[in-house]
């Protein structure tokens, strides 16, 4: 009797500080649920679902304070992705959010480009290369295409440029059975 | 245990193949200087080489027109004489039929050259100068491949062997065979070259036993004791670099090395002859050897043909009858077809197949026969491999190791439902590619806006730390300043001793 207390009550000591000292190592830190979304998420940065940024929304959409058919550059097919991981109905696009548009980046007319840095001060992921009153460009290969820098330019000499299909690009087709 | 299980080599997968067109004398025909040349910037890697001329600029033969800017890229040399007439999109020989950057020169018909002088003497030159002047004299490897010859000895491990690929890939194709029949010497200068270059302790040349005239032709000229000529049978794809060197010298290359991470150089042997001319005589790649043949022409035969001419140019030697044909670049197997014979011949171009049309084959489902498993030369499970890419899951695919797919076609040919497999193949991979470049994207734009989330996070509280420091340095001055109590004490008396004044 009193040797199985002993064995029972030691033995439930040393699985409690293990049990203790791993809640402390093996702690998580914010929302796990947070980083999934926002890994499906295009990560363009354009605002359109009414958050400043594709974080901040995943962020909503975790707490369930967003539904998940605000992203028009994920398309339907991230609002799919979204619905698969959160488990729940998927939905069709919200049109209020803005539609799906091809991919692109845009380019700077740079004989118009008056140097204000508005556009460097509106882009989210820093792809402006300029300062105070000289030309600006853009680094097309850091362009998210969130067009956030069109609507500020004074001289509307920010343009979009699609994304052309090359021959290092190329997908060949298959011959369907 | 896994040594004695595996299969020799000689004995994996590959297919025999008969040669559709066989030629009873292989002979090489100078093709006549085309009109127009149309010559490709884009190369195999890299982004497109910057024409170093201008619309209207007169061109001399060999002439560089448009200059190597990194490692993966080689100069682009004039093949004719006279006036550069364009810079723009042309259609290129490319599955996707894409247009791309091209610069055509008009032929003023006088073939004049620029001045020209390599290395005759290249013995008593640093390897690395000759290199870069192989480089400069814009050669890639002349197999089908493409890939630029002097990034092979860029590397930081020795080279113990060198191998001479002359197993010429396909069945049909009969450049290399002529080639080696009609320039032995200067194969054989080409490889030594090569030899002092890498530093090889051993050249090994590679011939198929099918081709014993130019064996013959090569043996006959052989004088150094480091160049072995070695026969291997003749069963298709024993030419893919990997497995070469696994018949050869029974080492296998793993799936994401190359051969020269084990210190092993693979060259085409087409490619030794344009070493041999560029470093002894100083001219730059500006012609290649091109085999046309198929049922659709009367003389199949090799043309050596300037660059950058049109197929139609070196077709119409051939005498092609007039049934509506299939134009293919490159061999049956691995070719791409081509829609237009208005393309032009580029380095990789080795050989131009004009077939009759023939009607299309009743593609059915796969009946998991397993025949593409037993013929695969690098072992892979083709069947498995086509229901992931069919179902585009190419993370799983590449899980299956697609990435060592040679897209070779054998498992295309035993299929018995005709699935095209490599078709599958090739699609997964090149949606792999696109997917994982997406993806790298996302990551950088989502780094770049964290850390701009950060930056501006940043200097706002160092700003108000800044404004905080300062008003409290300027409240101690203000306090500590005796000198500026006094004077505003001094003046707070004036202001009192006016106002009394005035009120007197």
């Amino acid at each position: 009797m009193f040797d199985s207390i002993v064995i029972f009550s030691s033995l439930a000591l040393v699985l409690g500080l293990i049990l203790g000292y791993a809640a402390i190592k093996f702690k998580v830190t914010g929302n796990p649920l947070v980083d999934q979304i926002d890994a499906i998420l295009p990560q363009t940065q354009c605002g359109q679902c009414d958050f400043p940024g594709c974080r901040p929304y995943a962020q909503a959409i975790a707490n369930g304070e967003a539904q998940i058919n605000q992203c028009p550059p994920g398309g339907q097919e991230g609002a799919d992705a979204l619905a698969e991981l959160l488990g729940v109905e998927t939905l069709p696009l919200n049109e209020e959010h803005g539609e799906t548009k091809i991919e692109h980046v845009v380019i700077v007319d740079e004989a118009v480009c008056i140097g204000c840095t508005l556009c460097i001060q509106a882009c989210p992921v820093d792809a402006f290369v300029g300062a105070s009153k000289v030309m600006t460009s853009v680094i097309e290969d850091e362009c998210t295409g969130c067009d956030l820098c069109i609507p500020v330019c004074p001289v509307d000499c920010i343009h979009i440029k699609e994304i052309q299909p090359t021959p290092r690009t190329y997908i060949p087709k298959v011959t369907h059975v | 245990m896994f040594k004695k299980l595996r299969s020799p080599a000689s004995q994996l997968g590959g297919i025999v193949i008969a040669n559709p067109c066989p030629v009873d004398n292989v002979e090489i025909i100078q093709a006549p200087l085309p009109d127009k040349v149309v010559l490709p910037l884009q190369q195999r890697m890299g982004d497109e080489v910057i024409p170093c001329v201008k619309v209207g600029d007169k061109v001399l033969t060999g002439q560089v027109i448009a200059q190597a800017q990194d490692a993966f890229c080689v100069s682009i040399h004039a093949s004719i004489s006279g006036t550069v007439v364009a810079i723009d999109a042309q259609t290129i020989p490319h599955q996707s039929r894409l247009k791309s950057k091209c610069i055509t020169i008009k032929s003023d018909g006088k073939d004049e050259w620029v001045e020209h002088k390599g290395y005759a003497d290249f013995l008593h030159e640093l390897p690395q100068t000759l290199v870069d002047y192989i480089q400069q004299s814009g050669i890639v490897g002349l197999g089908g491949a493409g890939f630029p010859t002097h990034a092979k000895f860029n590397t930081i491990k020795p080279c113990h062997t060198l191998i001479i690929n002359a197993t010429e890939c396909e069945p049909g194709i009969m450049c290399d065979d002529a080639l080696m029949r009609h320039y032995a010497c200067e194969v054989i200068r080409g490889v030594e070259i090569l030899l002092y270059i890498s530093g090889a302790n051993q050249a090994i040349i590679a011939i198929e036993d099918d081709k014993q005239k130019a064996y013959q032709s090569l043996l006959t000229l052989t004088h150094n004791d480091k160049i072995n000529i070695v026969q291997i049978p003749t069963k298709y794809t024993s030419g893919a670099e990997k497995l070469l060197i696994r018949s050869l010298l029974d080492v296998e290359i793993p799936a994401n090395k190359f051969a020269v991470d084990e210190g092993i150089i693979c060259q085409n042997i087409a490619t030794t002859k344009a070493i041999s001319d560029a470093v002894i005589k100083g001219k730059p790649l500006i012609s290649r050897i091109v085999t046309v043949t198929g049922d659709g022409v009367a003389q199949p035969n090799n043309f050596e043909v300037r660059l950058g001419a049109s197929f139609a140019h070196i077709v119409a030697l051939a005498r092609p009858d007039s049934h509506p044909h299939n134009n293919r670049m490159g061999g049956i197997m691995m070719g791409i077809d081509v829609k237009t014979l208005e393309v032009p011949i580029c380095k990789v171009s080795n050989c131009i197949f004009i077939n009759h049309t023939k009607a299309k084959v009743n593609i059915q489902e796969c009946i998991r026969c397993g025949q593409c498993n037993q013929v695969c030369p690098v072992g892979l499970l083709p069947q498995q491999l086509y229901w992931y890419a069919k179902s585009e899951n190419t993370d799983k695919a590449m899980d299956y190791n697609l990435d060592s797919c040679i897209e070779c076609r054998c498992c295309d040919v035993v299929c018995p439902s005709h699935i095209p497999l490599t078709q599958y193949f090739s699609f997964a991979k090149a949606l792999h590619r696109q997917k994982t470049q997406g993806q790298q994207k996302v990551d950088i734009a989502r780094e770049r806006f964290e850390f701009r989330e950060y930056r501006l996070e940043r200097n706002k509280t160092e700003r108000t730390k800044m404004m905080a420091r300062k008003k409290e340095e300027l409240k101690q001055k203000m306090a500590n300043d005796k000198t500026q109590k006094s004077k505003i004490a001094q003046a707070m008396a004036r202001v009192k001793q006016e106002k009394n004044g005035n009120k007197i």
